[in-house]
């Protein structure tokens, strides 16, 4: 009794130091990310420590909510995106570690997971009574029903694949960490691999409302859209959540396509520095990832319509994915 | 039969709403209103109010100025174009006094009129691009035009309000050792020419953003009366600088651009208002190179004693137009002066913005919400050339008029100060 | 369509019109080195016969231009002039003609023109409210510029007891500025 009582407490702790560090790391890559942008546009952009500064400010300032809001749904919406995001934290393994309530499935947790942050928005947006964000709702409805398909069977082909070949428990961040796919197919399935990532990558920045997937908030259309009547603490739990997201979806990726670690390559055995080591190494990881995905496509690109986000997921990210998932499963059968 | 009615108007309430996009937006870069009705992302109607920023500037110049003062105060009319209204404006009081102007000196006026048709149309650039969110171009652009800026504070002093223009001249003259630094301006322009186009033209997101969105067809580019680029991407062939005889523009050859010289034919969409301005650009850069090649010597103003000319004009008895193609369209200023009278008897100015809202009705109706900044941004809008504050004697619950708000900041200001003392 | 010199269309305008053009002057001005000539024409017509010359254009011209509507106080009476402008599309031919109408303040009514030039909708709520004409007939009878809370029956451009003198304001320390 004392001993699952104390195993209980010990994954608390550890739950609520992966969620600090999650919104460490977030706000820090959300940092870079405009430092980095900044640059590849010309210019000097805000020091990397600005998004803590925003942090601390907006949770200074007043929360306004609008008249005609619903109130209640108005002030839960942030908070359950920010539940959302913060649970999704503790299924995803990270820092070159298991996650921690890994079991049996979890990829497929995650995948449901995944959208509770998306609906949060869609809540924020119809209870904030603005026409603004109203559109910008709708649009990330779409946005999310959209990209849903192409996500939900990469990620599926590429844990059915490694199941299948291992004959290990699917579904599971811990079979495809023992397992990198990559060991798993030979030249064919290594093409497929490559286009589920490619779709995968391409999904991030419309799970993230990013430039050119950020038609729900979409600042000169609609002036913020799903967020725009939201403000003080409210619009800061937001902001912390999309930070965390990003780290939570990338990590996701990394799982997926790069469980490596660094540790038993360089031949360090020992306990602690392996885990620095590993935990430094998924951090590159994590920024390479977000640095392709991200930040150049930002930097690179414009806006799309609603339309085209759409038909470019719902269609071409869609094609990719099956194309993908066959050269997959001719790979099996080769 | 008053049930039936009664349900669709139900229906309609449902299906359709308003989106007010002003009058502050971030996609306005000025204060307009423009009430969308939509029905989910597409727009049924769009009805565009301003007034917003009403200035009364021709009620100054008919009743306060003289009108020397106004024409600084035509400088102030747009934050953009200030060269546009008081060339305007100079050209409709020398045909009402009959003040003749030197050749030299119109060839000065062109050439800032069009380094600052270059500047302007690389602001208006910089912003399409940001409306579509492509905030790399905005900045690349934007940095680009830094160049013209320059150029233009080494010849009139100032990056903006030039105050170049005089009655019967310009006050300030573009000598021989000013010439280089103008061409390494210009030859910077063409060397980049071809890599803008290439941005512009041919980048994929810009491509997919622009084309067929905000058509506007060359019959009702016609029918509104649209001026400027935004009618020359329509296939008219209207051009203040190609139709008038005006300043050194006469002695040019300039013909008005339509797109078809780059797409071969034309469709009237934003993409064609971003080809012609960007050959317009390369139109500029030929223009101040020809007057630079042929400007002839001699004055630059007729009478350039102050006190002597505001006496010829309080004389003057007489009427006139003046017509600028702004780089937004055609800039036209009446005005008509009595003799004995110090302010002008009467000063209309027309914005070729005034003008070009006229399009937005048709070119947003079956748009989607996404194509509102960018279509709207297409026709340049200037908003404070449009409107021209008056200040309301019984303020609406809730607002307050110009004078309280004065009474009110030195209110607090006294506050602070007592505070301050403690 | 063939181009006509401004002679020609001062000539046309007064088969068109007959009694109702009351007067024409015709502007020309040299300019610059190649001494091109800026051309402007300037016809008065009678209020009754405004209509009739404005759709004179469209045998001139397909898609006349219309510049804009500038208006003036004069007294006792209101002053129009609708700045037209044709020939655009040729190099160096476009002439600018502004129609005066002279319309008396008791009666102070013209007909649109929007059927003719839909363009013009803009400038004739702008003269409407700006001088306190009526334009019968006209599409949209909202403000343009003044905001819903202007009072009525001012209108800024008037210079007599209707004028906005009464709303002037100035800063502390400012005259009321007087004509």
């Amino acid at each position: 009794m004392i001993g699952s009582n104390f195993s209980l407490g010990i994954t608390i702790l550890l739950g609520i130091v992966i969620l600090a560090l999650g919104v460490f790391f977030g706000l820090l890559y959300l940092g870079i990310d405009r430092k980095l942008v900044a640059r590849m546009q010309g210019r000097i952009g805000p020091p990397i420590r600005q998004p803590f500064r925003d942090v601390s400010k907006l949770l200074m300032k007043e929360s306004i909510i609008p008249d005609d809001a619903i109130s209640w749904l108005f002030k839960f919406a942030p908070v359950l995106c920010l539940m959302g995001a913060a649970v999704l934290l503790l299924y995803v393994p990270l820092f070159g570690q298991p996650a921690l309530l890994e079991g049996s499935g979890d990829i497929i947790v995650v995948l449901y997971l995944l959208i509770i942050p998306a609906l949060a928005l869609v809540l924020a947006g119809f209870s904030s009574s603005s026409p603004f964000a109203t559109v910008g709702a709708q649009r990330e409805m779409v946005t999310l029903m959209s990209y849903e398909f192409p996500l939900v069977m990469s990620v599926v082909a590429i844990a059915w694949h490694t199941g299948h070949v291992t004959g290990a428990s699917p579904f599971l961040f811990s079979t495809l960490a023992a397992f990198p796919i990559w060991g798993q197919v030979g030249p064919v399935g290594i093409i497929g691999a490559v286009l589920l990532l490619l779709v995968l990558l391409f999904i991030i920045p419309g799970e993230l409302s990013k430039i050119p997937f950020d038609m729900a908030e979409a600042e000169t259309e609609l002036a913020g859209g799903v967020l725009v009547e939201y403000s003080g603490r409210n619009f800061a739990l937001f902001y912390v959540a999309n930070a965390v997201k990003a780290i939570a979806l990338v990590a996701i990726v990394v799982g997926l396509f790069f469980p490596y670690n660094l540790s038993p390559v360089i031949g360090i055995g020992a306990a602690i520095p392996a885990t620095i080591v590993d935990g430094i190494f998924f951090l590159v990881k994590v920024f390479l990832v977000m640095f392709v995905s991200v930040m150049v496509a930002r930097a690179a690109m414009a806006r799309f319509k609603i339309d085209q986000a759409s038909k470019i997921y719902f269609i071409s990210s869609t094609l990719v994915g099956l194309l993908g998932l066959i050269l997959l499963w001719i790979d099996l059968v080769i | 039969m008053s049930n039936i009615k009664n349900m669709d108007d139900t229906k309609e309430v449902k299906t359709s709403y308003t989106i007010p996009i002003g009058p502050i937006h971030p996609a306005l870069k000025e204060p307009i209103r423009l009430d969308l009705s939509v029905d989910g992302e597409e727009i049924i109607d769009v009805d565009v109010v301003v007034g917003q920023v009403h200035r009364g500037m021709e009620w100054l110049g008919m009743n306060r100025n003289n009108p020397i003062q106004t024409i600084y105060l035509a400088e102030r009319i747009c934050g953009i174009c200030s060269v546009s209204h008081p060339f305007a404006l100079v050209m409709a009081v020398e045909q009402a006094a009959g003040i003749e102007v030197p050749p030299r000196a119109e060839y000065i006026r062109v050439i800032i009129a069009e380094m600052e048709r270059i500047h302007s149309h690389l602001l208006w650039a910089g912003v399409a691009a940001h409306e579509i969110g492509f905030d790399s171009v905005f900045y690349l652009v934007w940095k680009v035009r830094e160049e013209i800026m320059d150029a233009m504070e080494y010849l009139a002093g100032n990056r903006n309000s030039k105050a170049m223009f005089q009655f019967g001249g310009v006050r300030r003259d573009i000598t021989e050792e000013q010439f280089p630094r103008v061409r390494k301006s210009l030859d910077y322009y063409l060397s980049i020419f071809d890599q803008l186009g290439n941005i512009f033209l041919k980048d994929k997101t810009i491509n997919m953003r622009t084309r067929n969105v905000g058509i506007l067809k060359k019959e009702d580019a016609l029918r509104l009366t649209i001026v400027g680029p935004t009618a020359r991407a329509s296939g008219v062939s209207k051009d203040a600088r190609q139709g008038h005889a005006y300043s050194a523009y006469a002695d040019m050859d300039i013909k008005a651009i339509t797109p078809d010289v780059i797409t071969g034919k034309v469709v009237g969409d934003v993409y064609d208002r971003i080809v012609v301005r960007l050959l317009e650009i390369k139109q500029s850069i030929e223009i101040i190179d020809k007057c630079l090649k042929e400007m002839p010597s001699g004055a630059i103003i007729s009478e350039p004693k102050v006190a002597k000319l505001l006496a010829v004009l309080k004389k003057a008895e007489g009427e006139g137009i003046g017509v600028h193609e702004a780089p937004r369209g055609e800039c036209f200023h009446y005005v008509r002066m009595e003799a004995g009278m110090d302010p002008l008897a009467c000063w209309k100015v027309r914005a070729p913005t005034y003008a070009n809202l006229m399009a937005i009705p048709t070119m947003l109706k079956g748009e989607q919400i996404a194509d509102v900044p960018i279509a709207f941004a297409s026709i340049d809008p200037c908003m404070s050339c449009t409107n021209r504050a008056i200040t309301v004697k019984q303020p609406r619950k809730g607002t307050e008029c110009l004078l309280d708000l004065h009474e009110l900041s030195l209110e607090k200001t006294r506050r602070l100060e007592a505070e301050f003392d403690r | 369509m063939e181009i006509l010199s401004p002679e020609k269309i001062v000539e046309s305008f007064k088969s068109a019109l007959g009694d109702g053009l009351l007067s024409s002057r015709i502007h020309q001005q040299e300019v610059a080195i190649t001494r091109n000539l800026f051309q402007a024409i300037w016809l008065s017509v009678t209020p009754g016969s405004f209509k009739k010359s404005v759709a004179h254009f469209s045998s001139l011209q397909d898609y006349p231009h219309l510049a804009v509507v500038s208006s003036s106080d004069l007294g006792e009476e209101i002053e129009l002039i609708y700045h037209f402008s044709i020939y655009y599309e040729y190099q160096f031919k476009e002439i600018s003609v502004g129609v005066r109408v002279v319309l008396p303040k008791s009666k102070p009514e013209i007909p649109t023109i929007t059927d003719i030039i839909p363009g013009a909708l803009f400038t004739e709520r702008e003269t409407q409210e700006m001088i306190g004409i009526k334009v019968i007939g006209i599409p949209d009878d909202r403000r343009l510029f003044l905001s819903d809370d202007f009072p009525i029956g001012v209108y800024p451009w008037r210079k007599d007891d209707t004028g906005p003198q009464d709303l002037l304001k100035t800063l502390p320390g400012q005259k009321v500025p007087g004509r």
